[in-house]
Parts: C-alpha cells; sequence; structure tokens
C-alpha cells in the first residue's frame, strides 16, 4: 500500500543535468589543488607580469605543450607581411667611436670586418661596429651593430654584438626560477654588486631546463644531465670560453666550470645545420618556422663570442644572421620578447644600461635586479683597463 | 543488503548529490592520472567550469525571462477577466 511519504514522488533530474552537474563539481575538486599550487608562485619573487608568470607556471606543470601550440596558432596568426616601405634608418647603437684619438695602442687591436649589408643601398651604419662602452680605448671589448638581417622582410632589423673574448670574461648567473631549485650556489639571480664595476653586457640565457631536454654544468657540478650532440656554450676552468656540439657524456669533465646546452647547434664549422627548417630537434617550444623574438650565440674564427637579437625570426633566419656577423659555431638562446634581452653598459658601475634593440620589451637594467631566468654577465678581466 | 526505496524526495534528491558527488570525485582523480601535470588540470577546469557558469547563467536567465513573461500575461488575462465579469 502506498505511503504518503512514496505519493510526494520524487521527480529525478533529467540525465544531462545531472552529468552537468558531475561535471561541474569535478571541475572546482580540480581547480583547488591546482588554485594552491598557482597561488604559492604567484606569491613568489617575480620581476614579470602576472600574465607572463601564470603562462610559465602553466608550463612548469605540464602545460608546455598547450602553451607552446597556442603559440604557434598566435604567432602565425600575427606574422608579419612581406615587404612594406624601406627603412629610412637603423636605431643608434653604442657610444661614439673615440678609438682613433687620444692613446696609442701597443700593436694593432684586431676589430671584426664590418657587416657586409644584405639589402642595397645600405642605411647609414648599417652593420658598422661601435663599441658598446665609454673609454673602452683603441680594443672595445663589446662592439654593436645592426643590420637588415633578411632581404624578404627588409623592415626587420637585427641587433648583432661582438664581444672580445681576450679581454672579457663570461659568467653564467641562474635566475630566481631558472635553473630550478634545488641549486646550490644560485646567486642573488642579477649582476652582483662587487662585479658591477666591470660589468660591460648582459645577456638572456637559453630555453628553461625542462623545454630544452638538455643538460647543465654550474660551478663544476652536473645540475643536469648533459646530452651528446647538443649545441652547449662551456667556460673551462682556465676561463676559455668555446661554443661546442658536447661529446663528452652526461658527467662533467674535470676541466669544465661551467655548460648550458641548448638545442643542437645551428652553425656548427661554418656551416648552417641542415636540419633548420624542419623537425622536432629545436625543443618543446614554438615551431623552428614560427617568426618570433629569437635570440643565438656563436663564436667567430678567433674565439669571440657573437650575439645576436632580433624580432620576427626563424632559426634559419637567425641562424643566418649570426653567420653573416662572422660565426663558425652558433647555438639558439631564449625565445619570444619576454625573455629575449642584451644589455650593454656605458661606463664602469654598471652605468648607462641599454638594450641593444630599442623594440627589446625588458627594461634596460632587467639584470640588475633579480631576474626569472638564467642569463649571462660580461665582464671586463681583471687586469684590464675598462 | 539494498539501499531503502521508500524515501522521502528530501532524502532521494540528497542521495542523487551524494552519487554525483562519487562520479565526480572518480573524474577528478581520472584527470590528475591522465593529464601531464596540475597545470593543465588547472587551465582545462577552468575552461569548464567558465563554460558551465556560463550555460547556467544563460539557462537561468531564460527561465527568469520565461516566468516574467508567463506572469504578465497571467496578470493580463486575470484583469481581462475582471473587466469582463464586473459582479
Amino acid at each position: 500500500m502506498p505511503t504518503a511519504r512514496s505519493e510526494r514522488r520524487y521527480a529525478p533530474i533529467p540525465f544531462w543535468r545531472r552529468a552537468r552537474r558531475i561535471l561541474l563539481l569535478s571541475a572546482i575538486a580540480c581547480l583547488i589543488p591546482a588554485g594552491v599550487s598557482y597561488v604559492g608562485a604567484m606569491s613568489e619573487k617575480h620581476n614579470v607580469g602576472l600574465g607572463v608568470s601564470s603562462v610559465e607556471w602553466l608550463r612548469q606543470h605540464g602545460g608546455n605543450r598547450l602553451v607552446s601550440q597556442i603559440e604557434n596558432w598566435y604567432y602565425t596568426l600575427n606574422a608579419p607581411e612581406k615587404g612594406g616601405p624601406p627603412l629610412r634608418s637603423l636605431p643608434s647603437v653604442g657610444v661614439a667611436d673615440t678609438s682613433g684619438s687620444g692613446e696609442s695602442a701597443p700593436k694593432p687591436a684586431y676589430r671584426p670586418p664590418r657587416v657586409a649589408p644584405i639589402i642595397h643601398p645600405a642605411l647609414p651604419g648599417e652593420g658598422v661596429w661601435t663599441p658598446a662602452a665609454k673609454g673602452a680605448g683603441p680594443r672595445p671589448p663589446v662592439l654593436l651593430t645592426t643590420f637588415r638581417s633578411d632581404p624578404e622582410y627588409p623592415q626587420l632589423v637585427a641587433g648583432v654584438a661582438w664581444i672580445d673574448s681576450g679581454r672579457t670574461h663570461l659568467s653564467y648567473a641562474p635566475g630566481l626560477a631558472e635553473p630550478p631549485p634545488p641549486l646550490p650556489h644560485r646567486g642573488p639571480s642579477e649582476v652582483p654588486e662587487a662585479q658591477r664595476r666591470r660589468v660591460i653586457a648582459t645577456f638572456n640565457g637559453g630555453f628553461p631546463l625542462e623545454t630544452s631536454n638538455a643538460g647543465l654544468i654550474y660551478r663544476g657540478r652536473v645540475e643536469e644531465a648533459m646530452v651528446n650532440g647538443i649545441a652547449t656554450v662551456v667556460e673551462y676552468r682556465d676561463g676559455r670560453v668555446d661554443i661546442v656540439r658536447w661529446h663528452s657524456g652526461p658527467q662533467a669533465p674535470a676541466n669544465v666550470w661551467f655548460a648550458k646546452q641548448n638545442l643542437p647547434p645551428i652553425i656548427y664549422e661554418g656551416r648552417l645545420n641542415p636540419n633548420l627548417s624542419d623537425g622536432p630537434e629545436w625543443g618543446e617550444t614554438v615551431n623552428n618556422a614560427v617568426r618570433v623574438w629569437r635570440s643565438g650565440l656563436g663564436i667567430d674564427r678567433r674565439g669571440n663570442l657573437i650575439y645576436a637579437a632580433a624580432d620576427n625570426q626563424t632559426v634559419e633566419s637567425l641562424a643566418k644572421t649570426l653567420q653573416r656577423a662572422g660565426a663558425v659555431r652558433a647555438l639558439e638562446l631564449d625565445i619570444n620578447e619576454d625573455w629575449t634581452s642584451f644589455i650593454s653598459y656605458s661606463r664602469p658601475g654598471a652605468a648607462g644600461p641599454t638594450n641593444l634593440l630599442p623594440e627589446m620589451l625588458r627594461p634596460a637594467d632587467r639584470y640588475l635586479t633579480p631576474d626569472e631566468r638564467d642569463f649571462f654577465a660580461v665582464y671586463v678581466r681583471t687586469g684590464e683597463k675598462w | 543488503m539494498s539501499l531503502p526505496r521508500d524515501i522521502s524526495p528530501g532524502t532521494a534528491a540528497r542521495r542523487s548529490l551524494l552519487a554525483d558527488l562519487l562520479a565526480a570525485l572518480v573524474l577528478t582523480l581520472l584527470a590528475f592520472q591522465l593529464a601531464a601535470g596540475i597545470g593543465v588540470v588547472g587551465f582545462m577546469a577552468l575552461l569548464t567550469l567558465l563554460a558551465l557558469v556560463a550555460w547556467i547563467a544563460i539557462e537561468a536567465i531564460a527561465h527568469g525571462t520565461a516566468r516574467r513573461r508567463r506572469t504578465r500575461r497571467e496578470r493580463a488575462v486575470r484583469a481581462a477577466t475582471k473587466r469582463e465579469s464586473p459582479t
């Protein structure tokens, strides 16, 4: 016999409503631990905006492919048009060249040859090296230039820096978050106060270890297993710097002080890597053919370093820029506008910081405050006159 | 042992909610198990939550509009009925 209770029948919820409720509850449950992790990460010290930090958090927590895919779509949709009106001038870089006046050099100092312009007529100062610092004498340790590096995109200007390895010392500095902790002797993640009187330039490091699938040796200790065949910036314990294709296995050789790897070489023994235009070997990040801010580091025949960066570059166009500037071996460094920086200091004490290209997004004092990512600092060697 | 079948509508609603909570928990564990990381889970969950909240909000607005329209129509009918039979 039906009771009064069962007469007030429970109207079952339609299936789709229950499915929606389950999804809603599940989404809330998923968001709780993710939110705790996100808020924790965002409350740490940062020198980039919330948007960039959020993307970095997503990358570090399994979202690398997702972010790269979204970036690929975005950059492909916003790719620059070929051609366009010709430029009338280039951004001025460096300081007035005073090397011809004043003190005389004991012997003729080597200077790299002018970067031969690709687009004619050449613009004033195109490819002409200018000292990065004032009063650097007849042998400036860092020279800068700009040139239009791609005839199909005559609006694009590449910034290039040449670093005299004989007069300078290259130092690798870990950032606040990259390489990821734990890292003994991380340092201040900025140019140390005590070193600022000698710093002449600073520039961005490579991809985060997670996306480069490559290794790192820091202060002689392996922090991430080294990978054979990968392009590597090496500083030996005697202070020599080189760019090599790594063949020493996962461990740190006794004579290596730091070694930072990033993708396969883009130039090796004077020749461009034949796989520049395809393949998944260019890291778990935006496709190698997508045009974004890119930077790279090369070495010339005399062992001097050459840094190059420009907006709207593919891996191939970056490699060609470095090759034109004289690099015989080179690797790609970090990419995207948020991470690409080359800053020169015109006077001792890290005074007069200036970005290599005015379009570089990050401020010129980026490495004078703690930075997220690892970077390189170029110091005038002890005993060398500024 | 089987669950009592002769239950009040309130108990039935609570039982259905509990079943949905358990299903949501299983789905959550599955998501964490299958996804590449907590970031992907959080990102996807945020998108899902936003989509569902938008859906529920649109549904509520549509229901509210329909209810107001119905009420207005009923009032109009009542007023017309009153006018026709003043006694």
